[in-house]
């Protein structure tokens, strides 16, 4: 084993920097350092900029070219900001493209304040390494092991490969498949909420089957659900099952997190701005927050290739013809999220 | 024309000399990266590479054949270099050391897409880099039982050295059944195959040795060197001895023509700590001696270290 001695100079930076942050005021984690939680403006809390699938970048048939990739990703970020958008949540997590210098070079570019993610799931996004060791048997990591490789991503610096650790992780983000969480992502959720006890970060979950039953698990940490973000709330199934209300009563975050989708698994705009409305009706206006999981650039997969302003130039008027007001949207765009976001 | 794909270019089969067949470089799971307990400097690297690879020259080796597959950390970059300043002929391959090793891109992809992603890495290039692969890995994931993912790679790895004329070789024997009927239903003859690790100790058992020799497979006993003998062996280690007479049952009872050796060591282990002391060497410094020991002659090691890989490794067209 060797450290590099960039890796020991910017861990001290780093840490002087937090600790700046802390004696001075509430502040958030993003790419280009602590910014004051007052600085977020709006927010939107789970996009993703440069998405690549796992093993994407060996595929034959697949170019990676970084200026192409910018220059796409730089003027979806400029039209965001100008719709008024101040920040974005890359919550891609730390294997699934994630390239630390590009996306401080787009928040430098751009304006836009970018809060990168740690963490990983579902499952079947693990590489083998984490689910297949090199031991007898084969046991998969269990949540301490992936607790301590995501709490060093905030309080260490992001890894970039074999090269360097850059930058802090502002959130972990983590995932369980769709048919209900497996044992390797009760261990990712349980590794998750330990890093969030341990470094303040907020902890950011998509649900597998049953979004009551996986936020337990990341409580059951003694991680205080207002710590919490839970996504996925417009899946008809989610919306079938009156999660979002479940979620808001044990005092988590509920995200509405896929809007412009509209398909087999997630319900219209519409039902969405409705949904809001009932929320806020119903006093939950404190932990509703939003966001698109457009993808600004993607490798490997299907596009998702909607804009970032799609929240605030179109959902926004369908809310608002709900009869949510300027205070609920204010609370709901840019309070909530600074709420979350900011390093307890 | 006799060719075989090198990291630098294609060479004659003749050039080959001693054939190490079944090596690594470097192999980590997929994701080890992301781990920096394993991080080395390019400079550490290449300090515990080097030196490896210029005894092996030294001791008459003229051929690495390097099984690093797809997603665990292959860099032909790396090996172009090592290649070049050493004069070791590295041969890199495609496909996957087993389902287990393949990221989510390429687990989801279907044997059509396989078929034309190893394709392309034996016939136009690997990356960018401009070197092509010489041979095909595949490989049966933890637990000893083909999955479907495994089966997927075998047959477009099948398909892709019909159409190209290279090999293929395996991570473990086990569960062979399921690859001979993919082998037989793509229609390669199983002598472009080197069903690997018949040797290794955990697979004892598990292994129709005997069986994949007479229908015409390759057996490759390429894992000496991980002797329980040692301080600290890993999982699959076995009695040195214990391989050896295995392998002499091999070589005396007129298989000498069905089978190869290697080591399987790691020059610079990527995401394990790697067994310390193996290295490729093991070849010269242990094995040969062992060999002429029980009165193997030099013409029987010449077949099964020089000869028996260049007809293996050489395209088939």
């Amino acid at each position: 084993m060797s450290e590099f001695a960039g890796v020991a100079a910017r861990r001290t930076f780093n840490d002087r920097a937090a600790e700046v942050s802390r004696s001075v005021a509430p502040s958030v984690q993003t790419v280009l350092g602590p910014v004051g939680a007052k600085d977020l403006g709006v927010v939107s809390v789970h996009e993703a900029l440069l998405s690549i699938v796992p093993g994407a970048q060996y595929a034959y048939d697949v170019t990676i070219d970084r200026a192409r990739i910018f220059e796409a990703l730089a003027a979806k970020l400029t039209i965001f900001q100008k719709a008024g958008g101040g920040t974005i949540v890359d919550s891609t997590g730390m294997f699934h493209g994630r390239d630390v210098a590009l996306l401080e070079a787009l928040s430098r570019a751009t304006g836009v304040h970018i809060i990168a993610s740690t963490g990983m799931g579902p499952e079947e996004m693990l590489g083998g390494y984490f689910l297949t060791p090199q031991t007898n048997p084969p046991t998969p990591w269990p949540a301490e092991k992936f607790a301590d490789l995501f709490t060093r991503e905030v309080t260490e610096g992001m890894v970039v490969p074999r090269i360097e650790r850059r930058g802090s992780a502002g959130l972990v983000v983590t995932a369980a498949r769709h048919a209900g969480m497996t044992a390797v992502e009760d261990s990712l959720f349980r590794g998750a909420a330990k890093t969030g006890l341990a470094t303040g970060v907020p902890v950011s979950i998509r649900f597998g089957n049953d979004a009551v039953h996986d936020l337990e698990v990341v409580v059951e940490e003694q991680l205080p659900a207002e710590r919490v973000v839970v996504g996925g709330l417009d899946r008809k199934d989610a919306v079938a099952a009156g999660a979002a209300v479940e979620v808001a009563r044990r005092g988590a975050y509920m995200a509405i997190d896929h809007i412009g989708s509209s398909d087999d698994v997630h319900v219209t705009d519409a039902e969405r701005a409705a949904m809001v409305a009932e929320l806020v009706a119903a006093g939950h206006a404190g932990r509703i927050l939003l966001s698109n999981d457009a993808i600004g650039y993607a490798v490997g997969q299907a596009p998702r290739d909607l804009p970032y302003d799609h929240l605030l130039a179109n959902f926004v008027p369908l809310m608002q013809a709900q009869g949510v007001g300027d205070n609920d949207v204010q609370r709901i765009l840019v309070e909530n999220p600074r709420e979350l976001l900011t390093v307890r | 024309m006799s060719r075989v794909n090198t990291v630098l270019g294609a060479v004659p089969g003749e050039e080959l000399g001693i054939v190490a067949v079944h090596e690594h470089i470097g192999y980590g799971m997929p994701g080890c990266e992301l781990d920096t307990k394993w991080w080395k400097s390019p400079e550490h690297r290449y300090e515990e590479t080097v030196p490896k690879l210029r005894k092996f020259h030294e001791y008459g080796g003229g051929t690495f054949v390097d099984a690093t597959g797809i997603c665990n950390g292959r860099d032909v970059d790396y090996y172009k270099s090592l290649s070049a300043k050493t004069g070791v002929n590295i041969v890199a391959c495609t496909g996957f050391v087993g389902g287990d090793s393949a990221l989510p891109f390429f687990a989801r992809a279907s044997v059509e897409y396989l078929t034309q992603q190893f394709t392309h890495e034996i016939t136009v290039g690997i990356g960018n880099t401009g070197s092509t692969a010489g041979i095909i890995k595949v490989g049966v994931s933890r637990g000893f039982r083909m999955t479907e993912l495994d089966k997927r790679i075998y047959r477009a790895a099948a398909r892709a050295a019909v159409r190209t004329g290279v090999p293929i070789f395996t991570h473990l024997a086990v569960d062979s059944q399921p690859a001979i009927d993919i082998f037989g239903e793509e229609g390669l003859p199983l002598d472009r195959v080197l069903f690997g690790h018949v040797d290794d100790g955990v697979s004892q058992g598990k292994v129709r040795d005997t069986e994949i020799a007479d229908m015409g497979g390759r057996l490759g006993f390429d894992t000496f060197g991980y002797d329980l003998e040692l301080p600290d062996p890993p999982f699959w280690g076995r009695h040195r001895n214990e391989r050896l007479e295995h392998f002499l049952r091999f070589v005396r009872g007129g298989y000498v023509d069905r089978v190869l050796a290697s080591a399987d060591a790691n020059c610079s282990p990527l995401g394990w700590p790697g067994v310390k002391g193996h290295t490729v060497n093991y070849i010269f410094e242990q094995l040969m001696p062992d060999l002429r020991d029980a009165g193997i002659d030099e013409a029987t090691i010449t077949k099964i270290f020089v000869e028996n890989p260049a007809d293996f490794l050489t395209i088939k067209n």
